[in-house]
């Protein structure tokens, strides 16, 4: 299967399948999600299909581990699509270690969630319709290359989440619809502000042909003397690192790319979320339906967080180097703030919205810590093993957060509550819903052998090297954390009996519900014991992403002339740019 | 049969055994025999074929033992001093001995100083084999791998483990046999008053006992510290379920909480220590390994201790660097070229290190107390034992195995472990904390009477007997304090969860005289309390326990003597053995003594089935004999013992302090052993045992003195004891409490100040809105469009006049617009519009 028919299918079989829905009958509401679930099916098999190993063969569009590709941005694909004299678009998509992961649990918990969906009864239809259409969106967001292409999706996943919460809400379902919407629309707008900027600053002319090679780009057939502009990220990301397009002063002395990192960047943490700018998430989690919430939680945060590795550091180096203090501190704040937040919570589902507040703090602190300096060398390797802990903490936060709204939601489709002092005693009712859900809780908390485990504690040893005190303030969330799950499961699980309303519909878990749980907890295992499974996909990328950093860093920090144009640069590949490993020759001195 | 790949098959094999028969009760869970009862089978097969398995790893290490060196000391020495092949390197400069005991071994340390002359070179470390499975995750040069480490340490608590929880799983099958049916949970009321009634859960105690031995196993055998880690967590979540066993009691679900939380607390402190390590080192391995390249790398036991250092410490290169990154930064940016750089900073290394700011010293001892924070967490040492009395929730079994012979002990296994990387300052910090925790376990111990809180007191108490002997550098004293420690402890455990079964009660004040009703059980217990003690002929011979025992004492008498400032030291651990004494004995009399307490309970009381007293008898004979050197084994304590082939190396010699307490000196642990130390530390340590037994014949065996009386005499200090010191609430106050109110004070800014916020500006722009909507919108917008319309409609109404109808007038109409159209046409004509 070429590329551009596996890709296209991956995004768009969703919308297909939505538009195909509108043509059956409203009445036939379970042949409607059975559809639905088909549609969501096939498109998690596509992407299955994707990560199965490509053996040289460029085309098939599987996941290349070949040397030279690993690393890469790999399956490209390049149409032209809007091309006027101002603006020029294109459809270019690619998938890399970095994106992959995030596809393949993308489809995966949309399989589950429109599992959880059955006991959807109203507005089957348009529920379904709008579910497949956010499912193109996230996609569409993670597959795409060009900015602007990225920025539509990005929008269009918006107004179908805004209705699904709007509608199949809880009580406060408007508020909490409105507030969501508000929110990311203004996260947005920093983003279009930023793409903008950057689009108009930028000139490919500067590049050279590797360069542009590695961008998937080219220059237009006749010389022009005017700038050549491009939406296209790898394009961007060559010109962020290695010209001074995006170095000029803006505003407030402050450079184009310090501005453009802070608008991107505060559009991505909006929808993380990091404190302060996280409040929609418990009123959005809180009101949306269960599988609405496992999506929510799931995978859209998830956007956040792909868009400040792929966004952020790569395009604009020099600004994520100055504001990596504020990053980090942003990441511990909202560690700390949303656990202290979750201890107080008397809401479950609440509980489990400020949890992920606070374990999405460990992605944006991951991210930030910017170990590439020269008090060390230039060594990045503890940013390399920070950005992939927050990688792989998204990808096991996306595992275990579905799972905790989904064991949320169990509860309350038979107690209609969500009072966590009117538990207690599930255990005895239900015990295998409570085995797994101490499982899924317990991946929550970062317990070995769990997926939570890995992306915190790799996290949390990162940070060391960038700033002692705030690792230290990191190690203790661990404490924090381990008391509002714990106390939640004694709430919850333990004890003699159930104290709340209904106890009579506690009845044991139903198959369809196992059926969705039990997935959950399972890759919660598997990642947790063999971490190496997403890491074969994510590390190359991650580490690729971070040696550029570090190369940048190096170049232009260490002394030597920081080049001001393209130039002066040589002609680098990225193989040649990464950073002499300076350990071994420290072990090799001792030995 | 080639040990380096057979030991870590064996042993591997033997760690995962448990975890699938985990695996399958899981699975299987109730459906394994009727009510799960075949679950006791698989788990208990699991772990004796474990032990099995280590036993032949075991012969295998033993049969493997190089030949001897040609290096034997003086025969004349041996049975005072070093005799030791593997560790002929004891000290490197004999004459440096500043305050040896007396003339005569000014002359031993002499012809030390000689044999180590020609010695020195054949200084090694001990022998051991690493390796890694497989790999958590890599990033440039850094890896975090699941691995092992195999050494003497690591077999001999293989077969320690395995043997102990074989035991256990035997005693728990008769212990458990009520959860076999369903239960009626007297411990739990109802909101109607009645009794919990509940069906067995029997799979489910051999399904976290299986975890559990797999995960300490995993401790044991973990090649790394991050592994040691991942296993730490584990261990941590078994205890928490099988102390929340009961779960149904609310009591247990808040003891298991306590313990998890406490824990955390002490992994808190683990994790700064790991970070330490991690961002200096850049390994996390203990031994070296060889990396994909094939280059060998040095684990962290190698960077501190380096063999061109003769294996004493040093601050770490990767440390010192570290510490010194403003001086790097500036190197970089004078030389500009990393290439140089590199080569600049080599130079400086030796200058930072040793200069007067020690560049790096203060990372390693953090790194030295990090660790030993998550030790002090898991073996319950002050300020974080709060947890392990509550502990006692859990079935007795599990107090026998986790919290009282393996898992605290883990704690005490770890700083062995590390045992390399700690520096003076922080052997001291460990001697203070096992020597403060030794005393106030054994003062809370006398006036409990829940049996087995005393004997979790004990517990703390010896796991501080056990911390101070490696604090004060004894480190094959505490290792083999360790191992006898869990023969007598779980032994213990075992003979009161017998009581307990027989009498239905854990209070000792409701016993008495049980002997006659439970002579197996109260027999296999005295032998318990003799080993805790450490009863024996001086001199002589003992149970297991005098050997340990008086090997912490002797170290700490020997480091008093070094160091006479810290006295303290010795003097709590001397003490302690006299409380031990009055304790121990205390709880014997009580529950087995004299006349019957409590009729009814006597009454009912009964010896319990053989499947539960005949691992006591077990387990009573290793509590005897497991310090003996038996003809044709190697003994495992001593100079020439099993632990001392583990030691660390370069431990072996005395310290002469730290960067930053330069007049401590940690004695060399063979020099405890000589006749001027051996000799009184041996008497004192019988002494007070002997009295401290004294003391709980007189209140309790004799009943010549009531204990009311002392009560009553002493209550202030009764009351302060009971009370546990107040630690409890004195946490509920500093530290619970303060957190819940953060926690609401964050929840109430999110909910009054973010949100209020948010809603403030929305409701401001809807203001806003319908301000521009009443005052711009309508009047002015509308209104002009209205007024537009209007005057549309007037004029049209104005016009509607000229509507007559007649024909005449319209006519007129015409020809005079026409007319005024020509006039205006003609006014403006221009001749191109012609087309010319």
């Amino acid at each position: 299967m070429s590329p551009l028919f596996l890709l296209s299918f991956v995004i768009f079989a969703p919308a297909v399948g939505a538009l195909l829905l509108a043509f059956f009958p409203k009445e036939k509401g379970d042949a409607i999600k059975i559809f639905t679930l088909l549609v969501t099916l096939v498109t998690f098999l596509a992407t299955l299909y994707m990560a199965l190993p490509a053996d040289g063969d460029a085309e098939s569009g599987k996941f290349s581990f070949a040397e030279e590709n690993v690393a890469e941005i790999q399956n490209v694909v390049s149409l032209p699509w809007i091309d006027t004299t101002a603006f020029r678009m294109d459809y270019l998509l690619g998938v890399d270690g970095v994106s992959f992961p995030l596809v393949l649990l993308t489809t995966f918990i949309s399989l589950l969630s429109m599992g959880a969906s059955w006991n959807i009864e109203k507005h089957v239809k348009a529920y379904c319709i709008l579910f497949l259409l956010l499912e193109t969106g996230i996609l569409g967001v993670f597959l795409s290359l060009d900015l602007f292409l990225f920025y539509v999706f990005w929008e269009v996943m918006l107004l179908p989440m805004y209705f699904l919460i709007g509608i199949w809400g809880g009580p406060r379902r408007e508020y909490a619809a409105i507030k969501f919407f508000l929110y990311t629309l203004v996260g947005g707008v920093m983003m279009l502000i930023a793409v903008l900027m950057l689009y108009f600053a930028s000139d490919i002319r500067e590049l050279t042909p590797d360069q542009l090679a590695a961008a998937q780009v080219e220059l237009p057939e006749q010389e022009t003397d005017s700038p050549v502009h491009t939406f296209n990220i790898l394009a961007l990301q060559q010109l962020g690192q290695h010209t001074g397009q995006f170095s000029h002063e803006l505003l407030a002395g402050k450079s184009l790319q310090w501005w453009a990192f802070l608008l991107l960047f505060l559009g991505f943490v909006i929808k993380v979320p990091s404190v302060p700018v996280h409040t929609w998430l418990p009123d959005a989690h809180v009101e949306a339906p269960t599988p609405i919430s496992m999506i929510l939680a799931g995978v859209l945060l998830k956007l956040g967080g792909y868009g400040i590795i792929r966004l952020c550091y790569p395009i604009c180096p020099e600004a994520g180097y100055q504001l990596a203090w504020f990053v980090c501190l942003l990441g511990v704040v909202s560690m700390v703030y949303g656990a202290f937040a979750a201890l107080a919570q008397k809401d479950f589902k609440r509980l489990v919205a400020y949890s992920s507040v606070s374990h999405m703090g460990y992605v944006v602190l991951g991210m930030g810590v910017w170990s590439a300096t020269a008090g060390n060398l230039y060594d990045a390797d503890a940013w390399k093993m920070g950005m992939n802990g927050a990688m792989f903490q998204m990808i096991a936060h996306g595992i275990s957060s579905a799972g905790m709204f989904f064991m949320v939601g169990i509860v309350y489709d038979r107690v209609h509550h969500r009072n966590l002092d009117e538990f207690g005693g599930l255990f005895g009712r239900m015990p295998v819903f409570s085995g797994i859900a101490v499982g899924i809780f317990f991946a929550g908390m970062g317990l070995p052998g769990l997926c939570g485990f890995i992306g915190e504690v790799f996290v949390t040893l990162s940070v060391w090297t960038y700033s002692k005190a705030l690792a230290v303030i990191t190690a203790s969330v661990v404490i924090l954390t381990a008391a509002y799950i714990l106390w939640t499961l004694q709430r919850v699980y333990l004890g003699p009996a159930y104290k709340g309303p209904h106890g009579e519909a506690l009845t044991p878990i139903t198959p369809r519900e196992l059926a969705i749980a039990a997935p959950l907890l399972a890759m919660a295992i598997v990642f947790g014991v063999y971490p190496m499974a997403v890491f074969n996909y994510m590390a190359p990328a991650v580490n690729r992403t971070v040696d550029d950093m570090a190369a940048w860093a190096q170049r232009t920090q260490a002394g030597a002339p920081a080049p001001e144009t393209a130039n002066i640069t040589p002609p680098v590949s990225l193989a040649a740019m990464e950073t002499p490993s300076l350990r071994d020759t420290d072990q090799n001195m001792q030995d | 049969m080639n040990p380096e790949s057979v030991l870590p098959a064996l042993l591997g094999l033997a760690w995962l055994l448990p975890l699938a028969s985990f695996a399958i009760i899981v699975l299987l869970g109730r459906r394994l025999g009727k009510e799960g009862v075949l679950a006791s089978y698989v788990a208990t097969s699991a772990i004796l074929s474990g032990f099995v398995l280590s036993a032949i790893a075991m012969l295998v290490w033993l049969g493997s033992a190089p030949a001897p060196e040609e290096h034997h000391e003086d025969e004349s020495h041996a049975s005072s001093t070093v005799d030791a092949p593997l560790v002929v390197r004891a000290q490197d400069a004999g004459e440096e001995h500043a305050a040896p005991v007396d003339a005569e071994h000014d002359d031993h340390a002499a012809e030390h100083g000689e044999e180590d002359h020609h010695a020195g070179h054949h200084a090694e470390p001990p022998r051991s084999y690493s390796g890694d499975w497989y790999l958590l995750g890599e990033f440039g040069d850094l890896r975090i791998s699941i691995g092992y480490y195999v050494d003497a340490l690591t077999v001999t608590m293989f077969c320690m483990v395995t043997f102990i929880a074989t035991c256990i799983h035997f005693y728990a099958v008769g212990y458990m046999h009520d959860e076999l049916h369903d239960v009626d949970d007297h411990e739990v009321t109802l909101e109607d008053g009645g009794h919990l009634h509940r069906r067995g859960r029997f799979h489910r105690f051999f399904q976290y006992l299986s975890l559990f031995c797999f995960s300490m196993l995993g401790i044991v055998i973990a090649g790394n510290i991050a592994m040691v880690f991942v296993f730490w967590e584990l261990v941590g979540v078994c205890s928490y379920f099988l102390i929340g066993f009961y779960f149904e009691r609310h009591s247990a679900s808040c003891a298991a909480n306590k313990a998890f939380i406490v824990n955390r607390v002490g992994d808190f402190g683990m994790i700064i220590g790991l970070m330490a390590l991690w961002g200096s080192l850049g390994t996390f391995s203990f031994g070296d390994w060889t990396d994909s390249e094939g280059n060998q790398q040095a684990g962290i036991f190698s960077q501190v201790r380096p063999e061109e250092n003769e294996y004493q410490l040093r601050t770490p290169d990767g440390m010192v660097r570290a510490a010194a990154s403003e001086e790097v930064a500036q190197i970089v940016a004078e030389t500009g070229d990393l290439e140089a750089s590199e080569t600049a900073i080599a130079e400086q290394i030796p200058e930072w290190r040793d200069g007067p700011e020690h560049y790096g010293y203060a990372l390693l001892v953090i790194a030295g107390l990090g660790i030993f924070c998550g030790c002090v967490g898991k073996s319950a040492q002050f300020p974080l034992h709060v947890w392990l009395p509550d502990a006692m929730e859990g079935p007795t079994p599990v107090s026998a195995l986790v919290h009282s012979a393996t898992m605290v002990a883990a704690g005490v296994y770890l700083v062995g472990r590390f045992f390399p990387v700690f520096t003076p300052e922080v052997l001291l910090a460990i001697a203070y904390i096992g020597a403060i925790t030794l005393f106030i376990a054994a003062t809370i111990a006398i006036v409990a009477t829940d049996i087995k809180r005393v004997l979790a007191y004990s517990t703390v108490s010896q796991l501080g007997y056990m911390m101070l002997a490696l604090g004060i550098g004894g480190w094959v004293a505490g290792m083999f304090h360790l191992i006898t420690h869990a023969f007598f402890k779980s032994l213990l455990f075992m003979g009161s969860g017998s009581v307990i079964h027989a009498c239905h009660t854990n209070e000792m004040t409701k016993m008495g005289g049980l002997r006659h009703k439970m002579p197996w059980t109260a027999y296999t217990m005295l032998v318990g309390c003799l080993a805790i003690i450490g009863a024996g002929i001086p001199f002589v011979i003992g149970f297991s326990g005098y050997y340990s025992k008086d090997a912490i004492i002797e170290q700490a008498l020997s480091f008093t003597n070094e160091n006479p400032a810290h006295r303290i030291l010795f003097l709590a651990a001397a003490g302690g053995a006299a409380i031990t004494a009055f304790y121990m004995f205390r709880l014997w009399f009580m529950t087995f003594a004299g006349p019957p307490r409590d009729e009814r309970v006597y009454e009912h009381a009964h010896e319990s089935p053989k499947v539960m007293y005949l691992p006591l008898v077990v387990l009573s004979v290793f509590a005897i004999g497991v310090g003996w050197q038996l003809p044709g084994l190697p003994s495992l304590a001593g100079n020439t013992g099993l632990l001392e082939q583990a030691r660390p190396a370069g431990t072996l010699a005395n310290v002469e302090g730290g960067a930053w307490l330069p007049e401590l000196t940690i004695p060399d642990e063979h020099l405890s052993h000589v006749k001027e130390i051996k000799i009184p530390a041996t008497l004192i340590a019988f002494s007070t045992a002997l009295g401290g037994v004294f003391f709980a014949a007189v209140f309790y065996g004799w009943r010549l003195l009531d204990p009311e009386d002392a009560r009553r005499q002493f209550f202030p200090v009764h009351r302060f004891l009971l009370h546990k010191w107040w630690f409890d609430e004195l946490y509920e106050i500093i530290f619970i409490r303060p957190a819940h109110v953060v926690a609401r004070l964050a929840a109430g800014v999110d909910k009054n100040a973010f949100d209020r916020l948010i809603d403030g500006t929305a409701t401001f722009v809807r203001g806003v809105s319908d301000q521009v909507d009443r005052s711009i919108d309508r009047p002015v917008v509308d209104g002009l469009a209205n007024k537009l319309a209007q005057w549309t409609y007037s004029l049209g109404l104005g016009l509607r006049v000229a509507q007559t109808g007649s024909i005449r007038q319209y006519v007129m109409f015409i020809v005079v617009g026409t007319a005024a159209l020509f006039l205006l046409v003609s006014f403006f004509w221009n001749p191109t519009w012609a087309g010319n």
